[in-house]
């Protein structure tokens, strides 16, 4: 540092002390930061379907329409119910419920891309068992966003809450989450 | 030239390095300067109390107050995304909007606050466009200071001369206001000849910055909205007062007439009004208030008044005063020392100490001449003289201090190049206005 960019520094403390820190707290309430002013590269989005989420809503699919991204859909059937029917039933029953699963996740998933290539989106779609918390985080550092309908994994509730596996899914992963 | 004086001369050189140097404090440098002269006697307590001009330090103290309270509302703030926006996308109208806007608040405002609350907007929109944002910024200092020299409440050397020769707002505004109009309009010209072709932007860039800035909600700036209410309200009231302080007696005995007609008030007791006002209307707490005070820069000008006082108790400001008389013909020959000589040591000293200094001299020189004129360079000069250089003036500091803090850098020669092109040309205006008005 020369002496004068030192002398300029030891005017600037001295005329205006820690003013500019309280300033700048002030602008940082509505003023976007450097990194929030970067926009993100959004290549793939991950969009984890269940028995609960009857569709992607139109509101969805126009915020995620500002990316030229694919989009995968996962269908996940939750393990830990599947083994309870076999362990409380049997085999055959639990072979059913998951046929019946898949049948209608089948449904969903055709539904969905449906939908979203009428909107000029690529899609991928997988189905399988898993658990619909710990797999969406797994699944998700391999996209670049995780869109989750609030009903993900919360039974068939009447009121608009968002279920708290959504929840723990947003505080578990690392990439931006979109809660429709 | 006696011990006494000698080392009245010794305490002023010294003090006033000190303060170019700014290794201590320049609160501390000018508290230890006046603390030789009192101690040693050159200054008594009575002397003491009369070279404090209180006129300046209360005026100072009046507008921190209502600054202070008004910058808790989110004022400032709204007043910069508004200016933003207004530029819809273009970086020549925000250079332009943003010079316009810190002229106008630097004028009835101080410069310091002006450009410490503006400049992070300029630095935002200059990211947003993806330019340099020097020239905004050094823009922006100019016409701060350019700004701040049209009006009495506008600078501090103003402020200084205002108080001690008991000039009027109004006169401010008669004298002094027309020139800065002049100055302003051909500071931005030789902004736009010399930084115009480094601010082209594309279409996409300046459609970004329009959704960026439409974003932002300016409405979100304020915080208080009652305190917004209140405290635009007691700054155009107390502008007004300004305007009417000396012949407010007139004005008020006409609805009440026991208040003598030939009553005025000093613009220091507008301020304290003002300042009361709003403490009073706002509910805010004065201990909040008050502890936001530049209480560092009172103590500098109380201590800078000691030390030139010591001066004026020795008779050195008299004898070089009287030097002056002996090799000055004119009154536009003393305005051309004046205004030349203010405008090139504010450049170096700063123009608060230059002017401190300068004040008493001038008072002298009135025993032989009209120093009315006088008046006006040295206010010319001295607000002006701090666009030279990058410690011309405090917000050249700040705005190149907080650069720096950004990684931003704007060196001293790049800015002396720019700042003395700019010091003598709107110097030179001015002063030719002046000589027109005052000497022909």
């Amino acid at each position: 540092m020369g002496y004068s960019s030192a002398l300029i520094q030891r005017k600037y403390r001295d005329i205006v002390g820690r003013r500019y820190e309280s300033v700048l707290k002030e602008y940082g309430e509505f003023l976007l930061a450097d990194e929030e002013m970067l926009v993100p590269e959004v290549r793939s989005i991950l969009v984890p379907l269940d028995h609960f989420v009857h569709e992607i809503t139109d509101e969805a699919i126009d915020v995620l329409s500002a990316y030229d991204a694919t989009i995968s859909l996962a269908y996940i059937t939750d393990a830990g119910v599947v083994e309870l029917v076999e362990q409380t039933l049997d085999r055959a029953s639990m072979e059913e419920f998951q046929a019946k699963k898949e049948e209608y996740g089948q449904k969903l998933l055709e539904r969905a891309v449906a939908k979203l290539e009428e909107h000029g989106f690529s899609t991928q779609t997988r189905m399988f068992v898993g658990h619909k918390g710990d797999d969406v985080v797994l699944m998700a550092k391999n996209h670049d966003i995780v869109a989750l309908s609030r009903r993900y994994a919360d039974g068939e509730s009447a009121d608009l809450s968002i279920s708290p596996t959504v929840l723990r899914i947003c505080q578990r992963v690392e990439i931006p989450a979109l809660i429709y | 030239m006696d011990t006494i004086a000698l080392i009245a001369v010794a305490v002023f050189l010294f003090t006033y390095a000190l303060i170019i140097d700014e290794r201590i404090h320049r609160a501390v440098a000018a508290m230890m300067g006046a603390a030789v002269v009192v101690f040693i006697g050159i200054v008594t307590w009575e002397g003491l109390l009369e070279h404090i001009d209180f006129g300046t330090i209360f005026l100072l103290l009046g507008m921190m107050i209502i600054v202070n309270t008004a910058r808790g509302s989110g004022l400032f703030e709204y007043i910069a995304i508004r200016t933003a926006k207004l530029a819809k996308g273009s970086p020549i109208r925000v250079m332009i909007l943003f010079a316009i806007v810190t002229a106008v608040v630097s004028a009835f405002l101080d410069n310091v606050t002006t450009v410490l609350l503006l400049t992070p907007m300029l630095l935002y929109v200059a990211r947003v466009m993806n330019l340099n944002p020097v020239p905004f910024l050094v823009t922006e200092i100019f016409a701060s200071n350019v700004g701040g020299a049209a009006t009495l409440i506008g600078d501090p050397p103003n402020i200084m001369i205002a108080s001690s020769a008991g000039l009027t707002f109004n006169e401010f505004l008669i004298h002094l206001a027309p020139i800065m109009v002049v100055d302003m309009v051909l500071l931005i010209g030789l902004m736009y000849l010399i930084y115009g072709r480094s601010m082209k932007v594309s279409p996409d860039e300046r459609q970004e910055l329009v959704r960026t800035l439409d974003s932002l909600d300016e409405r979100a700036a304020i915080v208080d909205r009652s305190l917004f209410n209140k405290s635009v309200a007691v700054i155009v009231f107390v502008v007004l007062l300004f305007f009417i302080h000396d012949r407010i007696g007139e004005i008020l005995h006409a609805v009440l007439p026991f208040v003598d007609p030939a009553m005025g008030l000093e613009p220091a007791e507008v301020a304290l009004i003002g300042a009361a006002i709003l403490l009073f209307w706002s509910r805010q707490s004065p201990e909040e208030i008050f502890e936001k005070i530049e209480w560092p820069a009172l103590f500098f000008f109380g201590g800078l008044f000691v030390i030139v006082g010591a001066l004026v108790e020795t008779g050195i400001i008299s004898s070089i005063a009287q030097v002056m008389v002996e090799n000055v013909g004119s009154t536009g020959e003393a305005m051309f020392i004046v205004t030349w000589f203010a405008a090139i040591a504010s450049a170096i000293v700063d123009n608060i100490p230059l002017t401190a200094a300068m004040i008493p001299l001038i008072h002298d020189l009135g025993a032989t001449m009209d120093v009315y004129p006088l008046w006006w360079s040295l206010a010319l000069g001295a607000c002006l003289g701090g666009n030279g250089t990058a410690i011309g003036a405090s917000a050249n500091v700040v705005v190149i201090g907080i650069a720096e803090r950004e990684g931003i850098g704007i060196t001293f020669i790049d800015f002396l190049k720019v700042g003395m092109l700019v010091l003598f040309v709107t110097v030179a205006v001015g002063f030719g206005i002046l000589w027109l008005k005052f000497a022909v």
